[in-house]
């Protein structure tokens, strides 16, 4: 190759007109706030296809069948159906299908292109990230449980019916709502990030719960049959089971589960660390999965 | 029947992290036999508890989503599946290849530990191992090809499965009673109950259903799949 002389200099960065931006620069909170809200809009489908739209809003709205019912019951019949405490551990296949059908799509396209990167370019840090992800989850698994339990509390208020309504189950009932949302979006988000796979994450996060569910299942069945007292304890393998002992142990609520009782004296304590020790061990993986996930 | 399709579908779905969750499950309900028979209560009723409700209500559909969908649903995610159509392969061909090795997996991790399992409760008494394992085969074939032609119509093949096997065939099918007969899990229960002599099995669905349809259903899924891959066209992510 001949060397030629470089005719005039080189590497000149030429300004061919784009507009630059010279507005406030927001800073972290509100990027954290911002990339909580698109997640959330994200996770019911909104700004999304068609098509990601029909599974969030199907299932909300299964989700509040039983409160229509429970207020239709309550107008014609003049009584109470639906139960507040125990509306979550019946819904749980819609919940779990719920945090399985959504968790992958908050982290999975991001590890699979590898844009987080372009996240952590911006004031935007790892936790920021992450802790957003779950925010939003958090925050769409609470509604999904907290707006039926508060349309029939509207219904039963509005329906004036004899007595006093049922104020305390449904406080308490709402308060485990908040429970329940932390533990599934923690355990959903967690499995997830593993894969960037949306299709493997899904069944990932849907075996789990369909597995702890059965598994509880079978052995609290037999461990009853034989008379043992470990029954109660199989249950709770279950994590919607776990986060109900804790309100029954919490607020003293009737068990939602009316074959087999929860292991009473120590079982609500240990049901209340179990839960708080499953929350750890998602946080746990979620920061080790992403600390990997940062670096690569 | 093409092996060079067969050998990158069985890569696909045994090379990945998708073979732990396959193999989590069949380990899961053997354990649970085993911790069964710990307990002393290894006897046939709480044999065909497990195997209802563990082997053909969880296992079987579960790892029947995981191997339908996974045979296809990368390559279509990856857009790599356009390589695949392009060759001068029949796509019904392509289609039943990829059915074949889901229903040869769905028997190796499904059926087969259906059957150990069962074995390892009750052993051979009243043909129970024999009845679920089949039982479990025949639906474990027929989830094989609806799971595939799911993966073939829908990017969001693993969701719609789902609400599939757990809305309608758990959810509507434990409350609607006529629900029951368009339900590939029951169809697989029927099998166990005709071969089985278990009095602690019962089913809903008449076996003079349950076979025609099992056929229609796996037989019919195949073809439109066939048919759907013929006009496959690979539409953007979102």
């Amino acid at each position: 190759m001949t060397a030629t002389p470089a005719p005039g200099p080189t590497g000149v960065i030429h300004d061919i007109g784009y507009r630059h931006y010279d507005g406030p620069l927001l800073g972290r909170r509100q990027a954290f706030g911002a990339l909580t809200g698109y997640s959330l809009r994200g996770v019911f489908g909104l700004g999304r296809p068609a098509r990601a739209k029909i599974m969030p809003f199907m299932l909300a709205v299964i989700m509040l069948m039983p409160a229509a019912l429970g207020i239709a019951i309550m107008a014609l019949a003049k009584e109470t159906f639906v139960g507040y405490t125990g509306y979550a551990v019946q819904m749980q296949v819609v919940l779990a299908i719920f945090v399985a059908a959504q968790s992958p799509y908050l982290v999975a396209p991001d590890l699979r292109f590898r844009v987080l990167p372009l996240y952590l370019s911006r004031p935007v840090t790892v936790r920021d990230y992450v802790g957003a992800k779950l925010a939003a989850l958090i925050t769409a698994m609470f509604l999904l449980l907290a707006i039926p339990l508060t349309v029939m509390y509207a219904g039963e208020l509005l329906i004036d019916l004899p007595g006093a309504p049922r104020t305390s189950d449904y406080l308490a009932s709402v308060t485990t709502a908040l429970i329940h949302a932390v533990v599934l979006a923690c355990i959903g988000l967690a499995i997830a990030s593993f894969t960037p796979r949306r299709g493997l994450g899904v069944a990932a996060v849907i075996a789990f719960f369909l597995l702890t569910a059965a598994t509880s299942t079978v052995v609290a069945a037999v461990l009853y049959e034989l008379g043992s007292a470990g029954a109660g304890w199989a249950l709770l393998i279950n994590p919607f089971h776990m986060v109900d002992a804790v309100q029954v142990w919490l607020f003293g609520t009737p068990s939602s589960f009316a074959d087999i009782p929860y292991p009473d004296g120590i079982g609500g304590p240990a049901a209340a660390l179990g839960v708080i020790a499953l929350i750890a061990l998602s946080l746990a993986a979620l920061t080790a999965r992403y600390r990997k996930a940062a670096s690569a | 029947m093409n092996s060079t399709i067969a050998g990158i579908s069985y890569r696909a779905v045994i090379g990945r992290r998708r073979i732990w969750l396959l193999v989590l499950l069949p380990a899961a309900l053997l354990g649970l036999a085993v911790l069964l028979r710990l307990v002393g209560s290894a006897d046939e009723r709480s044999a065909v508890v497990l195997m209802q409700t563990f082997a053909i209500g969880t296992m079987l559909p579960l790892v029947g989503l995981i191997v339908g969908t996974g045979v296809i649903g990368p390559e279509v995610d990856d857009g790599t599946i356009v390589h695949l159509l392009a060759k001068p392969i029949s796509r019904p061909v392509i289609a039943q290849t990829k059915f074949l090795v889901a229903a040869s997996l769905l028997a190796a991790f499904a059926a087969v530990p259906t059957f150990l399992a069962s074995y390892l409760l009750v052993g051979t008494e009243s043909g129970v191992a024999t009845g679920f394992g089949l039982g479990a085969l025949a639906g474990g074939i027929a989830y094989a090809a609806v799971f595939l032609l799911l993966g073939v119509l829908t990017k969001h093949a693993v969701a719609v499965g789902i609400v599939y096997a757990l809305v309608w065939e758990g959810l509507v099918g434990s409350l609607v009673p006529g629900a029951r007969q368009f339900s590939i899990q029951q169809w697989a229960k029927s099998i166990a109950d005709q071969i089985s002599t278990s009095a602690f099995l019962e089913t809903d669905v008449a076996l003079s259903f349950a076979v025609p349809a099992l056929i229609v259903v796996t037989v019919g899924t195949v073809v439109w799949a066939g048919q759907r891959l013929r006009s496959f066209s690979l539409t953007g992510d979102e």
